[in-house]
């Protein structure tokens, strides 16, 4: 039966490949593959200010941000122990829009590109380290779930705030409103350089899949199984928030990526980590990049309306099935 | 409103840039509503490239018609939406996104970012700077002057006139005090913003709703395209249903464009209003 | 040398300073009421619960000196739930015991035909009935091939057959030099074992051979019924 799954992996990478391919032919200046060919090369200058300035910090971005949030998900299934759970469960991402809506509001966003982003992750990391101080030392996952809502619920009402009652024009609240509906429009190589720690975090990823496969039916069963589990939960904890942070400082708030791509190939591949792990890298990066071409080429939606739209029936028929 | 570049000096670099662009034919795209309106004042018609995706709707636009002809942004579109008109200026404002500025920038396409249009100084100065990277000053001191002219005949006629004490409600809980296109439209029309004198507000906020209610207005000013639509909600709404004013239906209407304007076409505004208020000085 | 040495164990609203040894070799009953403590004081003697202040040691060994690691090839411990929230296939999760030994297939086999698994060793563990799923924690178990077991309640939800069955292998381990210490209700059963351990109320009430252990008045007292051993009806295990 493991036989069937090992085509899983090369066939993500080789849509992967193709999506590649189509997010750079496809845009709002209509390029023939001729002159996205040279303007790889630098041979056309507006074809390659348009490769290489807008469509491709554009696609990596989308492809990082895409395997950031999938593997944060997978990370949170399985430490929660349930296929339900996601990033934003501990206020990661809720504290990465918070930092951002203020920089927004406050216009610090515009002095320059960094600010944002910058903003957006030191929110994150404040959130996420409230978190961790309210579940204490050695705190029982429920324990870090309850205070992952009330966070959630205290910075949703900052942005709330911020959005009715401080911004001294509208223009400002649609700004904001545009952040957090999570979106890749303008991606700068400024952004790339941000996101692109998610490839180390990513690797640091891969070795844990055998333990995570233990933690992932018991934390106790794994400790008696030799699983050293208080250091695994950390590290687990530690890089699905520096992941979610990352994806979340770059493109907003991107919902359902990580719920659906963990558990969609994990119903495809099995549940084993070692397996996962890297198909979900792949067809996470896949899926966001599927989606925001979607997002491109219809009507100018948004990346989260996007996969708001997959992600949310999807979502349901998969608990359909599942009873 | 933190400028994010020392504004004088800015304008020069680009004025120096744009004498040294003016070999090449001009195409400008204009991504916002009010550099829509200042770039049809001083444009010629082949200077225009594209314009913003609001200029042709009436709630924000004062140029609907002239607009028509000329192709259109997608609205929320990215860089490339705009550089497919191939322009060689692009206008922007201030609360434009810095990623969509930067981008265009980094295509080697000059760029011009508004960021004093409060006042009607402010818009003469808009209509002058890009009059100048234009090539068409004349146009500029032409339709400044109509402009200056058509402000002091009304200025004249409202002089030693009563100001009406008036409110702008809206329906989104919010209501514009000192500080917004409404208190120039006030100022110039002959008309007191109870928000900004009784209430001290700045800025689009929540107005206080149990004391607006002591507030003596004499009208409300509401914007749309028909009284009875525009007025409709507020009668539902409190604390607006409850004041004297909205229930004796003492309502003026302007047009939705006129009290958000950020260009020199905020004299219609000036000019509606005060008729709107003061129609025994305009017989 | 004692297999299984507990010391003072003391856990705060749970065991009240509760000392036990158990031999080599032997199969030990812990019996007591529902909230006595029996799962707390396995969990103690597996390591599990490092807020409660216990000396704990493993065939003369400090539980504190065993790293992690080695503790796994150890002592295997089976808990009282078996959920299990993902799909892996009942052969993937019992080759979960061999983890501490370098993930090798040894005995993984041997432990799925011994639990009667093997029919179903490609399937979900997640669409197993409640019986099922607890004979495949006692599979991993046994493919730990450890020299300590505490199983809590391992037969509760296991039918005569399948009950009997994980006894005949409680005495298999016993006969090969492991020690199996298991919670479990059934008094009857009980005193067929080699030794026992009363809890009550968090406390140690009685330990020793199950004659000693099962008397009128302990039964009483602890239990609140009236038994006593009779002749007649019978059940060996063999």
């Amino acid at each position: 039966m493991s036989q069937n799954r090992n085509w899983l992996l090369p066939l993500s990478a080789g849509a992967l490949a193709l999506l590649i391919v189509a997010s750079l032919w496809v845009g709002d200046l209509p390029l023939s593959p001729t002159r996205v060919w040279a303007g790889l090369w630098h041979h056309d200058e507006l074809a390659a200010t348009v490769l290489w300035q807008i469509r491709l910090p554009r696609l990596i971005v989308a492809v990082l941000i895409g395997a950031a949030l999938s593997s944060s998900g997978l990370v949170m299934q399985a430490y929660f122990r349930n296929s339900l759970a996601s990033p934003g469960l501990l206020g990661v991402s809720s504290g990465g829009a918070a930092g951002a809506v203020i920089a927004i509001a406050s216009g610090w966003s515009a002095v320059s590109l960094f600010i944002l982003p910058a903003a957006s992750i030191v929110g994150a990391l404040v959130a996420t380290s409230a978190v961790l101080i309210l579940a204490r030392r050695g705190a029982s996952t429920e324990r870090l779930l309850l205070a992952g809502i009330a966070l959630n619920a205290l910075l949703g009402a900052i942005t709330s705030y911020v959005l009715t009652g401080y911004t001294l024009t509208y223009e400002r609240n649609a700004q904001i409103l545009f952040w957090l509906m999570g979106g890749l429009e303008d991606r700068t190589w400024e952004h790339v350089w941000v996101v692109l720690p998610v490839v180390v975090v990513a690797a640091l990823l891969w070795p844990l899949g055998r333990s995570m496969d233990l933690v992932s039916l018991g934390s106790e069963e794994a400790q008696s199984l030799g699983v050293d589990v208080r250091h695994l939960h950390r590290k687990m904890l530690v890089l699905a928030t520096v992941l979610t942070a990352l994806a979340t400082a770059v493109a907003g708030a991107v919902g359902f990526v990580g719920l659906i791509v963990p558990h969609s190939f994990r119903l495809l591949s099995g549940p084993e980590h070692r397996r996962l792990v890297p198909v979900t890298l792949i067809g996470g990066a896949g899926f966001v990049l599927a989606c925001d071409l979607v997002a491109r080429t219809v009507g100018h939606l948004r990346l989260g309306i996007v996969t708001a739209l997959i992600g949310g029936p999807f979502f349901l028929w998969l608990l359909r099935r599942e009873r | 409103m933190p400028a994010f570049v020392p504004t004088p000096l800015y304008l020069v670099l680009m004025l120096a840039s744009a004498q040294l662009a003016l070999s090449t034919p001009i195409r400008v795209v204009s991504q916002t509503v009010g550099s829509d309106e200042l770039l049809l004042a001083v444009a010629e018609p082949s200077q225009i490239a594209a314009l913003s995706h609001l200029a042709i709707d009436p709630s924000f636009s004062a140029i609907v018609k002239e607009a028509q002809p000329y192709p259109r942004i997608t609205p929320g579109g990215d860089a490339e939406s705009i550089l497919k008109f191939s322009p060689t200026l692009v206008l922007f404002a201030n609360y434009s996104r810095v990623e969509l500025v930067e981008q265009v920038r980094r295509a080697h396409v000059q760029v011009i970012v508004l960021d004093r249009y409060a006042t009607l100084a402010d818009a003469y100065a808009n209509l002058r700077l890009l009059a100048h990277a234009l090539g068409t000053d004349a146009r500029a001191e032409k339709v400044i002057a109509d402009c200056t002219h058509r402000v002091a005949t009304l200025e004249a006629k409202l002089r030693g006139v009563k100001p009406v004490r008036v409110i702008a409600p809206s329906i989104y809980a919010l209501i514009p005090g000192d500080q917004t296109t409404f208190q120039d439209l006030c100022d110039h029309a002959g008309a007191e913003n109870l928000a900004a004198t009784i209430g001290h507000l700045y800025g689009h906020v929540s107005p206080p709703s149990e004391q607006m209610l002591t507030w003596p207005v004499d009208r409300i000013v509401v914007a749309g395209f028909n009284l009875n639509e525009a007025m409709a909600p507020l009668r539902n709404l409190p604390p607006y249903s409850l004041m004297p004013a909205v229930r004796e239906n003492r309502a003026v209407l302007i047009d939705p464009y006129e009290i958000s304007c950020v260009s020199h076409h905020r004299i219609d505004g000036y000019e509606r209003l005060a008729h709107e208020l003061h129609p025994e000085v305009f017989k | 040398m004692n297999a299984l040495e507990i010391n003072h164990a003391q856990v705060p609203a749970r065991l009240d300073n509760v000392s036990v040894t158990l031999g080599v070799g032997r199969v030990v009953g812990l019996i007591g009421p529902n909230g006595s403590g029996k799962s707390t004081l396995l969990q103690v003697a597996a390591g599990l619960l490092p807020e409660g202040k216990a000396d704990v040691l493993w065939h003369g060994r400090k539980l504190e000196e065993i790293p992690v690691i080695e503790r796994a090839r150890q002592l295997a411990w089976v808990p009282q739930e078996a959920r299990f929230e993902f799909g892996f296939t009942v052969r993937a999760v019992v080759a979960q015991g061999r983890f501490a030994h370098g993930d090798d297939e040894r005995g993984v086999d041997d432990a799925l035909q011994r639990l009667d698994l093997w029919s179903l060793r490609d399937r979900p563990v997640n669409r197993l009935s409640g019986g099922e799923r607890h004979r495949v924690l006692l599979a991993r178990a046994l493919a730990t091939d450890a020299k300590l077991h505490l199983w809590d309640e391992p037969l509760a939800q296991l039918d005569p057959r399948h009950g009997l069955n994980v006894l005949a292998l409680a005495r298999e381990l016993a006969r090969a030099g492991r020690t199996v210490w298991f919670s479990l209700h059934d008094l009857r059963l009980a005193h067929r074992l080699d030794e026992l351990v009363l809890l009550q109320r968090g406390q140690l009430r009685a330990a020793g051979a199950p004659s000693t252990v099962l008397t009128e008045e302990a039964l009483a007292d602890v239990f609140g019924i009236r038994l006593r051993p009779a002749e007649g009806f019978d059940l060996e295990i063999y």
